[in-house]
């Protein structure tokens, strides 16, 4: 009777989190959508204990375990700044994958423990610590590459491609061993299995470029779907089935959605390089001419305080100086004096996708004046000003009028077409592709050389007094 | 390194050479700077502005200068003596200089060894752009040109809807959109009028339009891109299409503003006498070109012709009718300059190539100009066609409905695979395939599974189905996921897919936690910290999103 009783679980289980994704598509609904989620995870636990799966025995380890889980959780949530929310949100992918590995293993012990365990189950097992252990160990790359700790450059071994199959086939080899049982150890088979995918994690993730971060979060989120899928199929459980498939195809959804954002293709992307790569048409990149043309900070408020029509486009430099509240304030001061005040969002500006977003809202900023890269490239021609605030690639025109670019092909937000842009950038150094940027080198270009928000509070304070 | 600025002395000339602005700037640079007594009068610039930039004031600014800054060439004052004799030895001479019309006063100055950097000479290259003096200067003039249009014109440019009866808006005609040419079709623009523009090249097109004006064309083929940002003279027959467009134009516009330059010539006659009767009494003539001869055959320079009721101003001083933001502006190009040869410590380089062509005079020798350098960006295209205004409707009308279906496709066209169109996505095919490999390897039994219990099996394709099935439902779902929500939606997927713990707290069995009960343990207490960090987290983003 209990399994009836699951299974109406798992099935009402299932519905809250389609409902909770659902509604995470839309901003008037994303909240009612979170709860949906919760609500969720609450059937499934409340299940899973009620409907005696669990020994009521080590209620008692399960619990605190629980406990010291979630108050962790929760201290990280309340605590994580938002510009760290890249982060964030690739070290908890981390954390599926290593759960996956463990509940993985703790099946081989069991299986083995109780008997000879089929082939299917043993198949099983391999694909969920082979795809569990990638996510683990891609998951803290990417995490120390965007915590800095690493070097966001890509790493190029040689012949890395070939590497990378000859793990690929060799992990496989070691599954069939294992599956068959016989020929070795399956423990040994098994563990060094394990130890292979972790490696080819942290090599599929080091390969890739810091620009293409939001890409590798997206698929790293996909695969922690695919290997709690992969455990569903292993414990022989339909919620972890059908949660895993949806979060996978979430994942690979916004990854589809990023790569397109940067004109790549998902299989570059998935085996890395990008940057390193020669360009696909002939000749080299063209060098931008023309002059870079420095302005102060008097000279763009003037400019300011006579325009009329003025877009901001935030980056990464936004994020990495905080500073989305002196912004704000320049915004509300340019709203108060009648001009239009809006924000340019690229899709993959930032490490994660939707990061500007969830910066500028953090800093209360009303979601209506962020507009998506469609809704405003046709009005740039008419803007007076442009202020890019440590953005490069995704306002870099050569991806557009360079085929030999690195970046060609790209859609990128057409800033040169304003009547002034200014640059807001540290230094003079090239964006994360590498790429030189000839809209430095536009006649109505201005760069104002300065940290992101030293530079926008001195600023809002000038337009002030 | 002392820098001095004289009072211009040709009569009517307002501008001045440095600004108070200008000189805190020279002076930071390292420069002494010495401003004769009274040049900034009439720019509404009074000494003591000077005094408290920092600048020494003197009556005879020309003693010990090694740098002249000046607007117009050197010319004689109203005591006789003439400004080329003042300028000692060896100095620097940086002003107008118009080489090609003063041979003789270059020549005298490069025998007295003066260095002499002619501003009308700067390469109007993108990297010369913030010294360009030719160009900050004619922007003005093209300003004040529509200005002086309007003080002899005897009517509203905007149309006007009154009680008293309706006025229809002046129709402003722009020949040469340079520089200049733009600035008027910018400012006509901004009172109201209906601007046109007609020029040679076909590069500038874009620009034209860009200021809201219609470009008018003619129906010969033929681009006057003549380098260096200007126009080159066109074929007979060009001219004489262009000639009768003029004619066809002179019977509807009330204003017409000439800027047509070539350089070192004189300027080309463009509105001919037939034209300028033809027009309608009350209208106006702004000739720009007037100081090179005029555009237009009736003008006089410096002069005001009324010819049967059309009023045709040849106006030479219209930069200095704007004399304090001409002498602000021009005194910016300057100083620009002087920074990119070195400030304080300045010297002159000739394998610098904007200070290389506009040096004209150097260590006691006159300096050929070296070869123009191409400026125009633009596409230069050769088919000109007939009247532009049909084409640009089309053209944005083109533009929408390319935007129009790049939001569908985001909007609908993502149901199953990324493939559009009508065909079968490969994935289909590969899925078909699949099956048809499948139901061969079951009819053989072989396969890797052919000795699994067949109970297990067909619970295992049923998992399949459930989560193809799934994959399918979550790919419709999150489509059309507004893009400011997808750290939102990845953090509550984070969330989600601690779903794991379940998998985790289902190791939790038998009477002893054996090494796969810890393990378990582990799982969930991981996968825990993921459901709580991240449904909290989502929670908290969520709450800062606000209309």
């Amino acid at each position: 009777m209990m399994e009836v009783f699951l299974s109406m679980a798992w099935t009402l289980a299932s519905v809250l989190f389609i409902s909770s994704l659902r509604g995470l598509s839309h901003q008037e609904t994303a909240r009612r959508g979170n709860s949906y989620g919760v609500v969720g995870m609450c059937v499934a636990v409340a299940a899973v204990i009620l409907g005696e799966k669990v020994d009521r025995a080590h209620l008692p380890v399960l619990l605190p375990a629980m406990g010291v889980g979630a108050a962790l959780g929760m201290v990280m949530a309340k605590r994580v700044a938002m510009t760290a929310m890249p982060e964030l949100v690739a070290v908890l992918h981390s954390f599926v994958g290593l759960a996956a590995v463990l509940v993985g293993w703790a099946a081989w012990l069991d299986a083995a423990h109780e008997g000879t365990p089929s082939a299917l189950l043993l198949g099983e097992i391999a694909v969920d610590v082979f795809i569990g252990a990638i996510t683990f160990t891609g998951s803290v790359v990417a995490f120390l590459k965007l915590r800095g700790t690493l070097s966001g450059r890509p790493l190029l071994l040689p012949a890395r491609h070939l590497l990378n199959v000859a793990v690929a086939l060799a992990s496989l080899s070691l599954a069939a061993l294992f599956v068959k049982g016989d020929a070795v150890d399956p423990n040994l088979a098994l563990g060094v299995m394990t130890l292979l995918a972790g490696a080819l994690g942290v090599h599929l993730v080091a390969a890739i470029g810091g620009a293409d971060m939001p890409v590798v979060v997206s698929m790293l989120n996909s695969y922690s779907g695919w290997t709690a899928s992969a455990a569903g199929f292993m414990l022989e459980n339909d919620l972890l089935i059908i949660t895993g498939a949806l979060v996978g195809s979430s994942g690979a959804i916004l990854s589809v959605i990023m790569c397109r954002a940067m004109n790549r293709s998902i299989w570059s992307v998935i085996f890395g390089g990008f940057g390193a790569e020669p360009a696909p048409s002939s000749g080299p990149a063209r060098a931008p001419e023309g002059e870079v043309v420095a302005t102060d900070l008097d000279a763009l408020a003037g400019e300011l305080r006579d325009a009329r029509e003025v877009v901001i486009v935030p980056g990464y430099g936004m994020a990495v100086s905080r500073a989305q509240h002196a912004v704000k304030q320049l915004v509300e001061i340019l709203r108060a004096k009648g001009a239009s005040a809006r924000f340019a969002i690229h899709p993959v500006a930032g490490r994660l996708p939707g990061h500007m977003n969830v910066l500028l809202a953090e800093a209360s900023v009303p979601y209506d004046i962020v507009l998506e890269m469609d809704e405003i490239n046709g009005d740039f021609a008419r803007t007076d000003v442009v202020l890019v605030i440590g953005a490069n690639d995704i306002v870099n025109p050569s991806a557009q009028t360079d085929p030999a670019s690195p970046i060609a092909g790209m859609p990128v937000l057409e800033v040169w077409k304003a009547k002034r842009v200014v640059v807001l950038k540290r230094s003079r150094a090239s964006g994360y592709a590498g790429v030189d940027n000839p809209l430095f080198y536009h006649p109505s270009t201005r760069m104002l050389f300065a940290d992101a928000r030293d530079g926008m509070e001195k600023l809002v304070a000038k337009l002030q007094g | 390194m002392q820098v001095s600025i004289p009072r211009e002395v040709l009569p009517g000339e307002r501008r001045v050479a440095a600004t108070p602005e200008s000189v805190k700037k020279l002076i930071a640079m390292g420069f002494t700077v010495h401003v004769e007594r009274g040049a900034g009068a009439l720019a509404a610039l009074p000494d003591r502005l000077y005094e408290a930039a920092g600048a020494t004031m003197v009556d005879d600014p020309w003693k010990g200068a090694r740098v002249v800054l000046k607007v117009r060439p050197p010319a004689e004052r109203h005591d006789g003596t003439h400004e080329r004799e003042l300028i000692p030895e060896g100095a620097l001479l940086v002003s107008f200089l118009w080489p090609a019309r003063n041979a003789d006063l270059v020549a005298h100055l490069a025998s007295r060894h003066v260095d002499a950097l002619a501003i009308d000479m700067i390469p109007r290259i993108s990297r010369a752009q913030k010294m360009d003096a030719l160009s900050s200067m004619a922007n003005i003039a093209g300003y004040r040109a529509v200005i002086e249009a309007a003080h002899h014109f005897g009517s509203f440019f905007c149309g006007q809807m009154t009680a008293a009866g309706k006025v229809s808006p002046a129709k402003v005609l722009v020949i040469g959109a340079g520089v200049a040419g733009l600035a008027a079709l910018g400012t006509a623009k901004g009172l109201g009028a209906v601007v046109r523009a007609f020029d040679t090249r076909a590069a500038v097109r874009e620009q034209v339009q860009s200021m809201g004006a219609e470009f008018l064309e003619v129906t010969v083929a033929e681009d006057g891109e003549g380098g260096g940002g200007y126009a080159k003279e066109m074929s007979p027959a060009f001219i004489e299409a262009e000639m009768a467009l003029f004619r066809a134009q002179a019977r509807e516009v009330d204003i017409v503003i000439t800027t047509a330059l070539i350089p070192n010539r004189p300027a080309p006659k463009l509105w001919l006498r037939d034209m300028v009767e033809a027009m309608r009494p009350g209208s106006v003539v702004v000739d720009l070109a007037a100081e090179s001869g005029g555009n237009c055959e009736l003008t006089v320079p410096d002069e005001v012709v009324v010819h049967q009721g059309v009023t045709i101003l040849g106006r030479t001083d219209l930069t200095s009718r704007l004399a304090t933001t001409a002498s602000q502006l021009y005194a910016n190009n300057l100083v620009h300059l002087l920074t990119d040869m070195g400030g304080g410590a300045l010297t002159i380089r000739l394998d610098d190539e904007v200070v290389r062509g506009a040096l004209v005079a150097h260590e006691g020798r006159v300096l050929e100009p070296p070869p123009r350098v191409a400026v125009s960006k633009a596409e230069t295209k050769t088919d000109t066609k007939t009247v532009a205004k049909t084409e640009t409707k089309t053209d944005t009308k083109t533009e929408t409905v390319a935007k129009t279906e790049t939001k569908s496709a985001h909007g609908h066209g993502h149901g199953a695979a990324p493939a559009g169109g009508e065909r079968v996505s490969w994935m289909t095919w590969a899925a078909i395939g699949g099956l048809a490999a499948a139901w061969i390897a079951m009819r053989a039994g072989v396969g890797p599974f052919a000795h699994e219990a067949d109970a297990s099996l067909r619970l295992f394709a049923e998992r399949v189905t459930v989560f193809v099935l799934s994959c399918f439902v979550g790919w419709q779902v999150i489509w059309n996921v507004s893009p400011a929500l997808h750290t939102p939606l990845m953090s509550v997927t984070n969330a989600i897919s601690g779903i794991i713990l379940v998998g985790g707290m289902l190791h939790l069995r038998g009477a002893e936690l054996g090494a796969a009960g810890w393990l378990g343990v582990v799982a969930v207490l991981l996968a825990t910290i993921n459901v709580a960090g991240g449904f909290l987290v989502t929670r908290r983003m969520l709450a800062m999103f606000r209309k």
